[in-house]
């Protein structure tokens, strides 16, 4: 087990290095460099050339390539080309925020789609299934930032209930429970929104392999022995039904911090998200490359954690 | 179950609202200024970053300012300079400057705060010295005196200095900023200490930068006690933040579609303002590309262009088509005998087939592209021009980018048509920008001898009919060679709540709100 995890986080070395270059090539490929965009559109060919020399941007790019990877293997991502400001603090800035509104709607539309779907397991083809699943196919198939502004027009607007911009009112406690309520009622909206288009897809999941453990000999035996059905379906069956929401989890689990673009954009939520599409609009490389160096490694951590939990709920694999 | 949920959400959204309502009951005057993005940094003098110029065009002073009074023809007007006189010979400019100013920690502002800060973005060519390298040096002969020497006379020297302050040549507090390598370096990047009608507060990243008014701002207290950048990066929650009350005034980035104009102005809460500015939205021609190397297919193209209709399909008719080659704000300066080639569809056919163009298969004559910065009023129009233009068979074809690849290519003069921005204040010195060969925004290759040596000439004229004249002569040139053809005036929309008054847009702020984006002048209701 422990030479396992060893292993697997080994591997983790030749995946970034490949990334990196990758990426590097594919930022280079674009049109366009900082200097130009911090120069502004009339731009002094004087300027645009001490940017460039000072950034390193006049040097070849093989040349560029192999400084970024130095200095990346001594643990350094480089400054922010636009703000100055070390590139994993900009980053890890935004962490907080992004895994807030992510992992929040994650573990509820986890909880509750697997909750839910098993419900409906129980009776496949009864009235209330089939409402449910063809209810999780259409918020499913909702586009999140149309539905998060339906929400802003609804409970901002209309019902003034709920702020729709940012994470703190501009007036807002900024400490203590205070700081931490106003939080909560800002999470409100942009959760619900991601929340509502990702709970449909656990829905059908679990229902899916739910029904189908359900038929299984095992649980025919366990209701001969007369195990109470709630038993049997939360004890027995659901656990069997869990693999493929596992699978399903950990892939989402490594695209937490890859953010939620569109619904960072309609609430005004400073994530990673944003940092990384205004980092790309503006060019500022080192940004763009450190943020795809910590996604890449938290995708391979999440697919770790994904065989490990599989490990520990399924007996027959071991590692 | 889910009732029961909902009432309680509902119950506790309904508890918080209250406590929250009942702390912003006596709070001073705020007023919420919404943005599109986040500042860089807050040090607006060593990159251009658009996001940072509102913030710190308040916390900062400048020697000279224009702001949208630039639109009945203000050049520029003092902000920490009370006056200024040029020499006879034109390359000596001596400003005399206000003598009560303080920085924001107290200590006086004095000349040797200017000539510290041009020095600076002098010897590290930060983005104003575009404007700042004719100066050959600084001097300050007593503490509220500062003297450019000039390299060559510029008679627009002082109006250019002012639009380049509004971006970035912000007045530094030497004291503060002299040990630092530079203005990207040091704790005031981000934390400004200014001289201007506003305080910094904090910077909450990812969420806003709070202002507070500067008691002791010398021109006497803004009327509004806090200003708040806030970030809301979706137009469509601030016009529903707006249009629920909770915002007093949306700017030009956030213009709501024209379409929705008449809606609008029939509302008494909201005032719809419209401003013009010294900017047209036009087309460049690319002529170092065939066939438009040729004039009769570039005159074709004038004449195939219904500026009418295009008003109609892209701004509801709200906008003023321009004939000229300028725009209504530079009065005397528009030479209105000098016209581009009307709308004759006929005539645009007839010029084509002359040139050896005549329709081919399927109808037309030749393929074009056509392509535009990333701006809503550019990309509406380009719709309408390409369809204009496959109407006298030229078979165009829209190709959009992302800013920062159009102006790529743009540099690189890799385009055929493009819908462009052209300025002509607050000098007409500008002229030369756009069109002598080599000129910073000249894309189109335009190269005449005769227009370069008069555009020269009279940028060091300080005989007015004489410059006049001149300036009459190029756009004369200018219709009959059509590097480019001008289209519209542009035009800002800003919506503003009713009883708040004195925003930057508004006519009765101009040459007082420092700057295009201060909030020096704005007035609360009950104020």
């Amino acid at each position: 087990m422990g030479r396992y995890v060893l292993a697997r986080c080994l591997q983790l070395a030749p995946v970034t290095l490949v990334v990196i270059v990758l990426n590097f090539v594919l930022v280079h490929l674009a049109p366009g460099d900082v200097s130009i965009i911090m120069a502004g559109d009339n731009a002094d060919p004087a300027y645009l050339a001490v940017i460039r020399e000072r950034y390193g941007l006049d040097k070849p790019l093989g040349e560029q390539l192999w400084r970024y990877l130095v200095q990346v293997a001594n643990g350094d991502l480089g400054l922010s080309f636009r703000s100055r400001e070390p590139v994993f603090a900009e980053i890890m800035s935004r962490v907080p925020a992004t895994l807030a509104l992510v992992g929040t709607s994650l573990v509820l539309s986890v909880v509750l789609g697997t909750w839910i779907g098993a419900w409906i397991a129980r009776r496949p083809g009864a009235l209330l299934d089939s409402a449910v699943s063809a209810a999780a196919v259409a918020l499913f198939s909702m586009p999140v930032f149309w539905l998060g502004l339906m929400l802003v027009l609804l409970f901002a607007v209309k019902l003034q209930l709920l702020p729709a911009m940012g994470m703190a009112s501009v007036d807002g406690p900024r400490e203590g429970v205070g700081r931490l309520i106003d939080l909560a009622r800002h999470m409100v909206l942009p959760v619900l929104a991601l929340m509502t288009v990702s709970v449909g897809q656990y829905i059908r999941l679990a229902r899916g392999s739910v029904a189908e453990a359900m038929a299984e000999s095992y649980v025919t035996t366990a209701r001969a022995i007369g195990f109470p059905e709630r038993v049997i379906l939360m004890r027995y069956a659901l656990r069997n039904a869990l693999l493929p929401v596992v699978t399903v989890l950990g892939l989402q689990l490594g695209l937490l911090l890859t953010g939620a673009v569109l619904t960072e954009t309609v609430f005004s939520w400073p994530g990673l998200g944003r940092l990384i599409y205004d980092a790309i609009l503006a060019r500022d490389t080192p940004v763009i490359m450190g943020s795809f160096i910590v996604m890449s490694v938290t995708v391979a951590l999440a697919s770790l954690i994904t065989d490990l939990i599989y490990a520990a709920l399924d007996p027959r694999v071991t590692l | 179950m889910i009732r029961s949920l909902r009432t309680a959400l509902c119950a506790a959204s309904l508890a918080l609202g209250v406590w929250s309502g009942a702390a912003a009951a006596q709070q001073p005057v705020t007023l919420v200024v919404p943005q599109l993005g986040e500042p860089k940094t807050l040090s607006p003098n060593f990159s251009t970053d658009s996001l940072a110029f509102a913030p710190t065009s308040n916390v900062y002073s400048h020697l000279v300012a224009i702001d949208w009074g630039v639109n009945k023809g203000t050049g520029a007007y003092g902000d920490l300079a009370e006056s200024w006189a040029t020499s006879d010979d034109g390359k000596t400019v001596t400003f005399a400057l206000h003598k009560n100013v303080s920085w924001h920690d107290g200590k006086p502002v004095t000349a040797a705060d200017v000539k510290f800060t041009y020095d600076t973005i002098i010897a590290k060519k930060y983005p104003a010295f575009v404007v700042l390298k004719n100066v050959r040096e600084i001097t300050t002969p007593d503490d509220h005196t500062v003297v450019l020497q000039l390299i060559e006379p510029e008679v627009g020297f002082v109006p250019m200095l002012a639009q380049v302050s509004t971006w970035t040549a912000k007045i530094y507090p030497k004291h503060l900023w002299e040990k630092e390598e530079g203005f990207d370096k040091g704790p005031y990047v981000n934390a400004p200490v200014g001289s201007g009608p506003f305080r910094f507060v904090r910077w909450d990243k990812g969420g806003l930068v709070e202002l507070e008014t500067n008691k002791n701002y010398f021109r006497g207290p803004a009327k509004i006690d806090r200003l708040v950048f806030r970030q809301v990066t979706d137009v469509n929650v601030a016009r529903a933040e707006f249009d629920s009350g909770r915002l007093q005034f949306l700017n030009y980035e956030y213009a709501p579609p024209l379409a929705e104009v008449a809606a609008l102005k029939a509302d008494p809460q909201v005032k719809v303002v419209f401003t013009p500015s010294h900017f047209s939205r036009d087309i460049q021609l690319n002529l170092a590309r065939k066939p438009l190397d040729k004039p009769e297919v570039r005159q074709a193209i004038a004449h195939a262009i219904d500026r009418d209709a295009m008003n109609k399909l892209a701004f509801s008719g709200l906008w003023r088509p321009a004939v000229h080659a300028s725009v209504e704000s530079q009065g005397a300066f528009i030479n209105r005998a000098a016209k581009f080639p009307a709308f004759d569809k006929a005539k645009a056919e007839a010029l084509l087939d002359a040139a050896g163009l005549p329709r081919g298969a399927g109808g037309w004559r030749f393929d074009i592209s056509v392509t535009n910065p990333n701006f809503p009023d550019c990309k509406a129009m380009m719709e309408v021009l390409v369809q204009q233009l496959r109407q006298v068979g030229i078979n165009a074809k829209l190709e959009q980018f992302d800013q920062a690849t159009w102006f790529r290519r743009q540099n690189e003069k890799n385009f055929d048509i493009s819908c462009y921005f052209t300025r002509y204040g607050p000098d007409p010195d500008a002229y030369r920008e756009h069109f002598m060969t080599g000129g910073g925004r000249n894309f189109m290759s335009y190269s005449n001898p005769e227009f370069d040596q008069l555009a020269t000439k009279a940028a060091t004229l300080r005989d007015k009919p004489e410059r006049l004249a001149i300036y009459h002569q190029l756009q004369d040139m200018i219709v009959r060679d059509l590097p480019y053809i001008n289209l519209f005036d542009e035009q800002k929309t800003t919506l503003i709540r009713a009883g708040w008054s004195g925003f930057n847009t508004e006519p009765s702020a101009f040459d007082k709100a420092i700057t295009w984006y201060g909030y020096y002048t704005v007035t609360p209701p009950g104020r």
